[in-house]
């Protein structure tokens, strides 16, 4: 398997004493479906958002297909970004526009200036928007506006305008952590059979450790800013949860069973 | 016995007490600096009603060629707040979008232009009007650019809030996707911004109706300039009757913008 992204000695610190991420190195290689645990302030969203360059790091390199990601800027740094989708916890909607609107909008980063400004997208690309959304089950709401769907909905117009990128990766930052029970497992499913068929990699921070055992290949956890287990889902044992959370299991609310 | 359970926060009491004292002490001080007494104005009031109901009273309407000249002067006034809210509203939308450190290609800058803004405001159009008026002369030049100045700064001010409040997320999702500028501007920050954008254009335009009068005055041209002349030939008759226009207008304009502000948020 490709190395899809490559993490070399990483260093994220905010002021002098705050510490996200310390010296971290990894890969990630193409299919992958990888889950990333750890408390609050472990640094997930940290390292997350350093992949995308939306938060610089402060000390060494990102590669992504090859390219280091950390040093670029302007049109190049656009170039790497439209091949990296990305799904937020917050839906993060334009809400005033329509489902497809929102969904074309992962185009945005295909198209000439202009031609995005005006919001001309071709013919095929909205073709594929309304297939991508019919995939998705949301085909009787193209036309409505983002604002008056429900949260698992709105979650899947997500999920939609980051696949209408055509994106070798895929980076969800909690992407069930405002949603109930039900529609989080419709979530997940997508994620994972989405990508799954499209082969785009995919990095999911999550607070539940076993909807991260169910769904992932692989899964990162964090503890203060260091990789403290990098392995497959069944190597993760609870005394291993317990170091990642610093803390026993007594004291952590881990959900159901039934994926472990 | 039972001791008394006091129901309020004894340092928040203690406080109002403060404040309360600090309000009185103020006032003391002030009139005795500007040497104003309540009773001296009540004794003297005698003269203020008496121009009002003699002088002012009743309101006469001009007719012809005087009510052509002041409908014209209205017209202009109003044409004035217009334009110069428009001309501002447009060029506010372009620098508010460096004004925010979220949205702005260069994030360095945005506290100066912000700064520059309230520096503008900070300063108000009847002065702006007067630097003006002694730069351009008379004329609703003066009038158009002190409105401008001033209502461009505001409307930088408004809209760098209102694009805070409302964009951040969005923008973001369209920054990861790799629009260019312009493209998160027009596809994220405008559809999520433009019901706030114009309420503050409305709000401006009203400000600008009255403050156009004000400004007009001193040397800005329409109804302002109008009144004023009729005031220093002391026409009191058909100035109030000319303050009863301009009140109506105000109101009317008002009632205007109130209802597709609602309309607006329906």
């Amino acid at each position: 398997m490709e190395c899809l992204l490559k993490f070399k000695n990483v260093v994220k610190s905010y002021g002098s004493d705050s510490i996200a991420l310390d010296n971290v190195s990894l890969e990630i290689n193409e299919g992958e479906f990888v889950s990333v645990i750890g408390p609050s302030g472990s640094g997930k969203t940290t390292f997350l958002r350093s992949i995308n360059k939306l938060i610089p790091v402060t000390k060494g390199e990102i590669y992504f297909n090859g390219e280091n990601i950390s040093d670029k800027k302007g049109k190049a740094l656009r170039m790497c970004r439209r091949k990296i989708g990305m799904v937020f916890q917050n839906y993060n909607l334009v809400y005033r526009l329509s489902v497809i609107q929102n969904v074309l909008h992962g185009r945005l980063g295909y198209m000439s200036g202009l031609k995005g400004i005006l919001g001309r997208y071709s013919e095929e690309d909205k073709k594929m928007a309304v297939d991508i959304l019919g995939e998705l089950g949301l085909q009787e709401y193209i036309y409505n506006r983002a604002a008056d769907l429900s949260g698992g909905q709105k979650q899947r117009v997500g999920i939609a305008r980051a696949i209408m990128q055509n994106p070798r990766l895929l980076l969800c930052d909690e992407p069930i952590a405002s949603l109930d029970p039900s529609s989080a497992k419709v979530i997940m499913d997508r994620l994972y059979q989405m990508t799954k068929r499209r082969n785009i990699a995919c990095i999911v921070n999550l607070h539940q450790v076993d909807v991260a055992k169910k769904y992932s290949t692989r899964i990162i956890g964090l503890s203060k800013g260091n990789i403290v287990f990098d392995g497959k889902p069944e190597e993760l044992t609870d005394s291993m949860i317990e170091k990642i959370y610093g803390t026993s299991l007594d004291n952590l609310m881990l959900g159901g069973n039934e994926g472990a | 016995m039972h001791s008394r359970i006091e129901i309020t926060n004894r340092r928040e009491k203690k406080m109002y007490l403060i404040f309360g004292a600090a309000i009185i002490l103020l006032w003391a001080v002030s009139t005795f600096i500007t040497d104003f007494s309540v009773t001296e104005l009540l004794v003297n009031s005698g003269g203020f009603w008496q121009f009002l109901a003699e002088d002012f009273l009743p309101p006469k309407l001009p007719k012809g060629n005087e009510l052509i000249n002041i409908a014209q002067s209205v017209a202009t006034t109003i044409a004035m707040a217009v334009s110069a809210t428009t001309v501002a509203g447009i060029f506010a939308f372009l620098v508010s979008l460096f004004g925010s450190e979220y949205i702005s290609p260069f994030p360095a800058f945005a506290k100066a232009v912000r700064g520059l803004a309230t520096f503008m405001r900070n300063i108000p159009a009847l002065v702006w009007a007067f630097i003006l008026f002694s730069s351009l002369g008379i004329g609703t030049g003066v009038g158009f650019s002190a409105l401008l100045i001033t209502s461009f700064a505001f409307m930088v001010r408004a809209f760098v809030e209102t694009m805070d409040e409302v964009s951040k997320d969005c923008v973001e999702s369209l920054l990861i996707v790799g629009a260019t500028f312009p493209q998160r501007v027009i596809n994220g920050i405008l559809p999520s911004c433009i019901n706030g954008f114009l309420s503050w254009f409305l709000y401006c335009f009203e400000v600008n109706i009255r403050a156009s009068t004000i400004v007009g005055m001193v040397g800005g041209g329409g109804i302002g300039l109008v009144l004023f002349s009729y005031l220093k030939s002391f026409k009191y008759h058909t100035a109030f009757g000319i303050i009863l226009i301009i009140a109506a207008i105000v109101i009317i304009v008002d009632l205007f913008t109130n209802k597709l502000r609602k309309e607006m948020y329906k």
